[in-house]
């Protein structure tokens, strides 16, 4: 039995690995749609500090002058605070160019949706700073890090 | 493709490369340093260890073994080859080429702006781990052909869009996802903060994913069988230093605990214990045992560093805003309107 399950194990081990709808607090194929990348500029008119995620509301104003209400889904407020953005990060009325994919739902009600994969300032600074070199998460190894245990 | 078929195309390609950093530098192991000299815990006023503090378990050190390493142990080199193929890994999702986004099935839509997963490999005991289970050796979990079963049935029926309670409890707010609640507690992508505050029978841990709190009564009796708690009863007792906790009667509704980093089944009756010991100022060492026989062949056990962090934890309120459950249904709707 025991080499039974090791075979099955071998044969489902990537799939069983990791389970695509358990990815982050939902799975991006859940609530996204994968051909729907959708590049958006236009200014913040609100910006929802709320769990599970953080949701930035733009004006996009397209080429006949109407102008499109679109909100879109960032990370966690928890993470993004330790990543150095809090709420007032962004001011509104602030221009920011927002690459990224339109959910599933394209019923635009109360206003269209998509995640933020990419967001940037007009002046192409990125609106969040990722990990690079040692690694920006913080993971409590860095020992200059003060503790504030006993 | 289907909604399924396009869900583990996306997964298999982030495990691939998932897999692929974490195991192309590997080579033979070795412990990276002496075993730290013994340290004294601080106590609180009643005589106890005091665990009281934030504490981290982010590390990208998985819950198995990585793949093409048979040792538990790796040796600096390699540590050091890994951990930078991981930094790399998170860079170069950051960046992308100008221009608009690709379109297709495996787009990558999560990025560090929604990630916090670490960024070292675990350390115990001196040792830089390549998988928190220690037991199986081979650091696989040890499933048995009906937990093989019963995990593959749950996998089928993850994408039922049909109404909110079909969805996994993460994505309904009910509890974090993957079992960063525990028990076992287990690292998932981000948010793996867990603040300690001790009371005289009592010892409550509160897990900043979901903002769950655990509350583990010292020497109690356990609840009523009828009774299980989505974080199962937990009752503890001290040995020497050590804080143990014994949790059974798990609720049903949370028996199948997926994330990126994990994918465990823990039955009802399962009986899992922990062990906290505070190995230093800055560590609380982190073992646990599952013992679940009509899931697992055998006992597995692992071993999680639980460090001291300055960062603060903040609160998770899951249904202050939860617009990703309308999302995803409103999207199965609009998919069945028009279907591909």
């Amino acid at each position: 039995m025991q080499n039974n399950g090791s075979i099955l194990a071998s044969a489902v081990a990537l799939a069983l690995l990791l389970p695509s709808s358990a990815s982050t607090h939902h799975s991006f194929s859940a609530e996204f749609d994968a051909n729907a990348p959708v590049t958006l500029k236009g200014k913040v008119t609100k910006v929802e500090w709320i769990n599970p995620h953080a949701w930035i509301h733009i004006e996009v104003v397209g080429e006949n002058e109407t102008s499109v209400a679109w909100m879109v889904e960032g990370g966690t407020p928890n993470t993004l605070l330790r990543a150095g953005i809090n709420k007032n990060t962004v001011a509104i009325g602030t221009e920011i160019i927002v690459r990224g994919y339109q959910s599933k739902d394209k019923t635009c009600k109360p206003a269209c949706k998509a995640n933020g994969r990419d967001v940037t300032l007009a002046d192409g600074r990125s609106l969040f700073m990722g990990s690079s070199g040692t690694g920006a998460p913080r993971d409590g190894a860095d020992p200059r890090e003060p503790s504030r245990n006993k | 493709m289907s909604a399924r078929r396009r869900h583990f195309a996306e997964t298999a390609r982030t495990a691939f490369v998932a897999i692929l950093v974490l195991c192309r530098f590997v080579s033979p192991a070795a412990a990276e340093d002496e075993a730290p000299a013994a340290w004294e815990s601080p106590r609180m006023d009643w005589g106890v260890p005091d665990l009281q503090g934030t504490w981290t378990t982010a590390t990208i050190t998985g819950l198995q073994r990585m793949d093409d390493v048979d040792e538990l142990v790796l040796t600096p080199e390699q540590a050091r080859r890994i951990e930078q193929g991981s930094a790399d890994f998170m860079a170069s999702i950051d960046q992308v080429p100008e221009g608009d986004l690709a379109a297709g099935e495996n787009v990558g839509g999560y990025n560090t702006f929604w990630m916090d997963p670490g960024s070292r490999l675990a350390r115990v005991n001196g040792e830089i781990r390549s998988s928190l289970l220690i037991e199986p050796e081979d650091g696989k979990l040890p499933y048995s052909l009906r937990g093989w079963g019963r995990l593959l049935k749950t996998w089928w029926n993850l994408d039922n869009v049909d109404n909110p309670e079909t969805r996994l409890l993460g994505e309904r707010c009910i509890v974090g996802f993957g079992s960063t609640g525990g028990p076992p507690m287990l690292p998932v992508l981000y948010n793996n903060h867990y603040q300690i505050v001790q009371s005289p029978g009592f010892v409550m841990i509160l897990v900043e994913m979901n903002h769950d709190v655990r509350m583990i009564r010292i020497g109690a009796e356990r609840l009523p069988a009828a009774i299980q708690p989505w974080l199962g009863d937990s009752i503890g007792h001290w040995e020497g230093d050590t804080l143990v906790v014994e949790t059974t009667q798990f609720n049903p509704g949370q028996s199948f605990r997926g994330s990126l980093r994990h994918a465990v089944y823990i039955s009802p009756d399962a009986t899992v214990i922990e062990r906290f010991t505070r190995k230093s100022e800055r560590e609380i060492l982190y073992e646990f045992s599952v013992d679940d026989p009509r899931s697992y062949s055998s006992i597995w056990r692992a071993e999680v560093p639980m460090l001291a962090t300055n960062s603060q934890i903040y609160e998770y309120a899951c249904h202050e805003g939860n617009y990703s459950m309308l999302g995803i249904l409103a999207g199965a709707r609009e998919e069945e309107r028009n279907p591909r």
